[in-house]
């Protein structure tokens, strides 16, 4: 399992908490070790520089037996101060205090220059200093001097300075991590939301939204990005009810129709041409529902897919007149003039382009005022196929986006008419959108015109 | 003239065969596809009509059956819309025409009587007539009662056609897909429209009326007994 969130930042800050103080113990603590190498070194220095006097100054070696004495005053209170003075002929010319001096400093060779050093005898730590020094007295070979002072104290402060730096450590990443923890909660708390919101979701609560006002940067996107999300959800939510409800509703009519209209006619003897007469409008009525049921399946077919369209070259030209043939009737009747401009090819299924061009027809002559002209505009640039279908009078705006739904038709009064169940700019749509292609609509100049593209 | 019925669904099967019968033809029904086969196989059927799905034997099996045992009697298949390369097949496979449930009677009876017509060699008749309705196919003229009616080419592809099948119900669909070559389910609103312009120039100004609306049915041209 991954490791939480809050518990790789919380780690991760208790990690960088301890490198930080870590780090700045090291360093303050070389620093202070530093001042004390300095700080002895200077007080070795000082006290070298005493001992060289007094050595100089004695000038026979009368004055070198009474230097001891000397010396004894002079260190008088420099109890963590031990110094020896070894003769030429490498006898202890004088020892302070007797057994304190440390033996080591007794064997301990000059090397040369006065050199400091540290070394530890038992719990006691010292740091010494050995060097020549001449003697007033002619013709006597340097002594040799060797200081040490008791560092134990400083040693001590440091181990305790090393102990309080380790606890530090120990509570800073604890309480670091702490910090971390809470930090990554309040900074996750939008996304708990989320969560929340997400798991109580269901269809009838697809409203709700996220406000993404209040949320960090970081978060904003993904909140933008749920909203968004949830708004397609519901919108497709919405289309799926609001056809179901449709397709309830138009299939209800024709059923009703059919119910109430056998009722009557078997409430009482009815001569036969009136059996003949219901018969047939019953029949009416079941080519209605058969004719929705098909084009229903062929929508949903379209929509999952499952209808391959073939690819052949169609000479757009020939259809298109073809289907003025066809409405030719239709078009004379009610006064509208049909006109084709331009030819263009496409590969198609022929069968469903002829259908989507026939249903876009169909669309603009009901929709056309008399004598008025249906513009078929076709053209081919870049590798696409236009289909402009162009006749006067504009398409209420409010009705523009709700066009290629199924079951529109305009006007939510004409449903019942029968005059088309509004399927035709759909199938329209899809069979474009199977091929690659689209239908779309506007609005130009007075004119109502749909563009099909075909690659 | 003998048709067999291979189809499964009692009532669809039943109403079928009744359809025809009453439409003056001889109709036998199989239930299932094994004996349709052997029905089609021995009864020298002038016409079978074929659903393809069936029990046991489907109708591809019995249609590469017959076909591959030299059986050429013609073969309209009923196929359900969602099977969108039955048609397809069904043509590779030797089959003479389709019709797509759930379909017209009228149009079923219109195709089968059109495959029916296929086998028998007619002359061609140079005029069609009904009651004083003359159509002179080579001059491409129409008269009636001695008047010149001046129809549009499609108008008289339309009387051609109800003149050749007079008496015949003829459905929108048949109409749309026989004149137009209009294959789907398309404006029937366009046909209505085209037949009263035609019954406008033909009819309006003449007795009888030879074109007459079947409710529900379609459209047929008759001489009113």
């Amino acid at each position: 399992m991954n490791p939480s969130l809050t518990a790789r930042i919380s780690l991760l800050f208790a990690i960088g908490a301890a490198l930080v103080l870590l780090l700045l113990g090291w360093v303050v603590a070389r620093a202070v070790d530093a001042h004390f190498v300095e700080m002895d070194r200077h007080e070795l220095d000082g006290k070298l520089a005493l001992v060289r006097n007094l050595l100089a100054r004695a000038q026979q070696r009368e004055a070198l037996a009474a230097l001891p004495r000397q010396l004894d005053d002079a260190l008088v209170g420099h109890h963590h101060l031990a110094v020896a003075l070894i003769a030429p002929d490498g006898a202890t010319h004088f020892a302070s205090d007797g057994g304190r001096v440390p033996r080591a400093l007794l064997t301990a060779s000059p090397g040369g220059a006065a050199r400091v050093w540290h070394w530890h005898e038992g719990d006691r730590h010292w740091r010494g200093l050995a060097a020549d020094a001449a003697s007033g007295v002619p013709g006597l070979a340097p002594h040799r001097v060797v200081l040490a002072l008791d560092i134990t104290h400083h040693e001590r402060f440091m181990a305790e300075f090393r102990h309080a730096l380790a606890w530090s450590v120990a509570l800073a990443m604890l309480f670091t991590a702490a910090l971390g923890w809470a930090a990554t909660r309040a900074g996750l708390q939008p996304l708990r939301r989320i969560t929340a919101l997400a798991e109580n979701l269901s269809a009838s609560h697809l409203h709700q939204r996220l406000p993404e006002a209040p949320l960090p940067a970081e978060i904003r996107a993904l909140a933008a990005a749920f909203n968004t999300m949830l708004a397609r959800l519901e919108d497709s939510f919405r289309r799926l009810s609001e056809f179901s409800a449709d397709l309830a509703h138009e299939l209800r009519t024709p059923l009703s129709n059919l119910m109430t209209q056998t009722q009557v006619a078997l409430t009482r003897a009815r001569t036969l041409e009136e059996y003949r007469e219901l018969l047939g409008s019953n029949l009416e009525e079941y080519e209605r529902l058969a004719r929705m049921t098909g084009d229903m399946l062929f929508l949903a077919q379209a929509d999952n897919r499952l209808l391959e369209p073939r690819r052949e070259p169609v000479a757009l030209a020939a259809e298109v007149d073809k289907l003025f043939e066809f409405y030719d009737a239709l078009a004379a009747d009610r006064g509208v003039h049909l006109v084709r401009q331009g030819s263009a090819d496409a590969m198609a299924d022929r069968g469903m382009v002829r259908r989507a061009l026939s249903n876009l027809l169909s669309n603009a002559l009901r929709h056309c005022p008399a004598d008025g002209t249906v513009v078929v505009a076709l053209s081919r640039a870049a590798g696409t196929t236009r289909v402009e279908v162009a006749n006067p009078g504009e398409i209420a705006a409010e009705l523009l986006p709700r066009l290629f739904e199924r079951f529109h038709t305009g006007d939510p009064a004409r449903r019942i008419s029968g005059e088309g169940a509004g399927l035709g700019l759909a199938i329209a749509r899809s069979i474009a959108r199977m091929h690659g292609g689209d239908l779309v609509a506007r609005n130009e100049r007075g004119q109502a015109v749909f563009t099909l593209t075909l690659p | 003239m003998k048709i067999l019925i291979v189809e499964d669904e009692p009532k669809t099967g039943e109403y079928l065969r009744q359809g025809l019968t009453e439409a003056g033809l001889v109709a036998d029904l199989a239930r299932d596809g094994w004996d349709g086969l052997q029905l089609a196989r021995g009864g020298g059927y002038d016409l079978v009509i074929l659903d393809v799905m069936l029990p046991g034997l489907d109708g591809w099996g019995v249609l590469r059956e017959l076909r591959a045992g030299g059986v050429d009697v013609p073969v309209l298949f009923l196929t359900a819309r969602d099977q969108i390369d039955d048609r397809v097949k069904g043509l590779e496979l030797g089959a003479d025409d389709y019709l797509v449930k759930p379909f017209a009677f009228a149009e079923l009876l219109a195709r089968a009587r059109t495959l029916l017509r296929r086998g028998r060699t007619t002359v061609e008749p140079t005029l069609l007539t009904a009651a004083d309705l003359e159509l002179d196919l080579l001059r491409r003229r129409a008269r009636r009662a001695g008047r010149a009616i001046d129809l549009t080419a499609k108008e008289f592809a339309l009387l051609e056609l109800f003149l050749r099948r007079q008496g015949e119900v003829l459905p929108r669909g048949l109409i749309a897909s026989l004149v137009w070559d209009m294959n789907f389910d398309s404006d029937t609103n366009v046909i209505d429209v085209a037949v009263r312009r035609l019954r406008a120039k033909v009819d309006d100004d003449f007795q009888p009326r030879l074109i007459r609306t079947v409710r529900g049915m379609g459209y047929v041209l008759e001489v009113p007994a």
